[in-house]
């Protein structure tokens, strides 16, 4: 798994590429921490080129959904392929980001 | 002009303390802000100034001969709370007596001087004494509306002393008296409200689901007893998941849509349902190692499986995800998916 992270302005974008499976998720924790330092802004998880998400990868998209509603901040999840969306699906996790095509 | 020297000894005393109200200005406000923070008493704004030099030398200069020295002034640190209802006027009275040592001999309820056939000006002003120190300072207490009045009424120059014509006096009168029974009127819809929502709280709490109309009071009132708990536990043993508790609100306008009208059709909705809301958890999540769930996915699939056992279809569920999580292209490939899925399962085939 490969974590991209772009800052434009108040916006900042963290792509994901490949399996954000449980080992992978321990790695991308670190490296996700600037972002929740700065999920006072918009914050837009690109999943284009995500390939499979875990119950871990869940859990990082949900530290990130509370870090943004603690500062005022918004997350976006954008992209997500038709099976990754399934996995929102069957675990509720659909109605509780704002998910953009 | 040239000042006297009784206003110039009031006005060295004033810079000599100035640091003191200042120090004094935060310390009360925080203290004000505080008590009603902790006693979840909502105001729309507490708002604090100093008497100025300017202001205060103009005081002198008119009256200066009523005060010996600064002590005998109550108005250097003013506050104001302005609140948004009538009730809680008194209530930030009872507060301010609670808080500070009112100066009963000089304070003034304002509202109490008016006669039967006038109106206006109406506020609540508390003279307290600022602890350890010879000083009092002023609190204004008064509603958003009476505090609009106020303000406008200001604006026209009524109380400048420059005479009004009698024809703008008595509309001014016509306006503050609107004002006062529009204040009475939001008290007294709040009281209304509260007593509403006690007795659809006992309502639900005593089970009459079918006499409770649905609406975001009730149906906030009907989450507290945890209606779709079960069903989410039975779902998140399926995989020994952890359940995330999340705001299960947005779910009111799909019940609507459904067709609810009462907390007793969503509580048939449950009755008839959660089995299949369970069987397509099952199917979907059985076969992964998925353990976390949101506490949302319960009324989810009750409202998938009962949208499927009514015929909805496709379209209907597309609906329903619409309205949990925007409109959106992909919510038909997802609806196609869910009716694939279901269609394997007993709930459909029965």
């Amino acid at each position: 798994m490969e974590t991209k992270i772009y800052k434009e302005g108040d916006v900042t974008t963290v792509k994901f590429i490949g399996r954000l499976d449980t080992p992978a998720a321990q790695e991308v924790t670190k490296e996700i921490e600037s972002v929740m330092d700065a999920a006072s802004g918009t914050v837009i998880m690109d999943c284009s080129e995500m390939t499979y998400i875990s119950s871990s990868g869940l859990r990082i998209f949900l530290s990130l959904r509370k870090a943004a509603a603690t500062k005022g901040g918004e997350i976006i999840v954008k992209s997500i392929s038709n099976d990754i969306r399934q996995v929102f699906m069957m675990t509720g996790f659909l109605n509780l980001f704002q998910i953009q095509d | 002009m040239d000042l006297t020297p009784h206003i110039q000894s009031i006005l060295d005393e004033y810079r000599r303390d100035l640091p003191l109200f200042r120090e004094a200005e935060a310390r009360v406000k925080g203290v004000i802000n505080d008590f009603l923070a902790e006693n979840g008493l909502v105001v729309a704004s507490l708002e604090s100034r100093i008497k100025t030099e300017g202001s205060l030398t103009g005081k002198l200069e008119l009256k200066g001969s009523k005060y010996n020295s600064l002590a005998d002034i109550t108005d250097i640190l003013g506050l104001r709370v302005i609140t948004f209802y009538l009730d809680d006027v008194d209530k930030v009275a009872s507060v301010l007596e609670r808080l500070f040592e009112v100066d009963w001999e000089n304070t003034v309820d304002k509202r109490k001087l008016h006669e039967i056939d006038r109106f206006g000006y109406m506020s609540l002003h508390y003279i307290c004494y600022l602890k350890d120190t010879p000083y009092r300072f002023e609190v204004q207490v008064r509603t958003i509306l009476q505090h609009a009045w106020a303000n406008m009424n200001h604006d026209t120059g009524y109380k400048s002393g420059i005479e009004v014509p009698k024809e703008y006096l008595r509309n001014l009168n016509r306006l503050a008296g609107m004002l006062e029974l529009v204040d009475e009127q939001f008290s007294i819809i709040r009281t209304d409200l509260t007593d509403y929502r006690r007795r659809v709280q006992s309502l639900v709490a005593s089970g009459n689901l079918d006499e409770v109309p649905l609406d975001g009071d009730t149906f906030r009132s009907f989450l507290k007893i945890d209606p779709f708990g079960p069903l989410n536990r039975r779902i998140a043993a399926v995989n020994q998941a952890e359940i995330h508790e999340d705001t299960l609100m947005p779910f009111l306008a799909v019940f609507k849509g459904l067709g609810c009208n009462t907390l007793g059709d969503i509580g048939k909705i449950i009755k008839e349902s959660s089995e299949a809301a369970y069987q397509l958890a099952c199917y979907q999540i059985g076969i992964t190692d998925l353990d976390i769930i949101s506490s949302s996915l319960g009324p989810q699939n009750l409202c998938i499986a009962h949208i499927l056992k009514q015929g909805g279809g496709p379209l209907g569920i597309r609906i329903l995800l619409d309205t949990l999580n925007g409109a959106s292209e992909s919510n038909s490939a997802l609806a196609e998916v869910l009716l694939e899925q279901a269609s394997n399962l007993p709930f459909m085939n029965q």
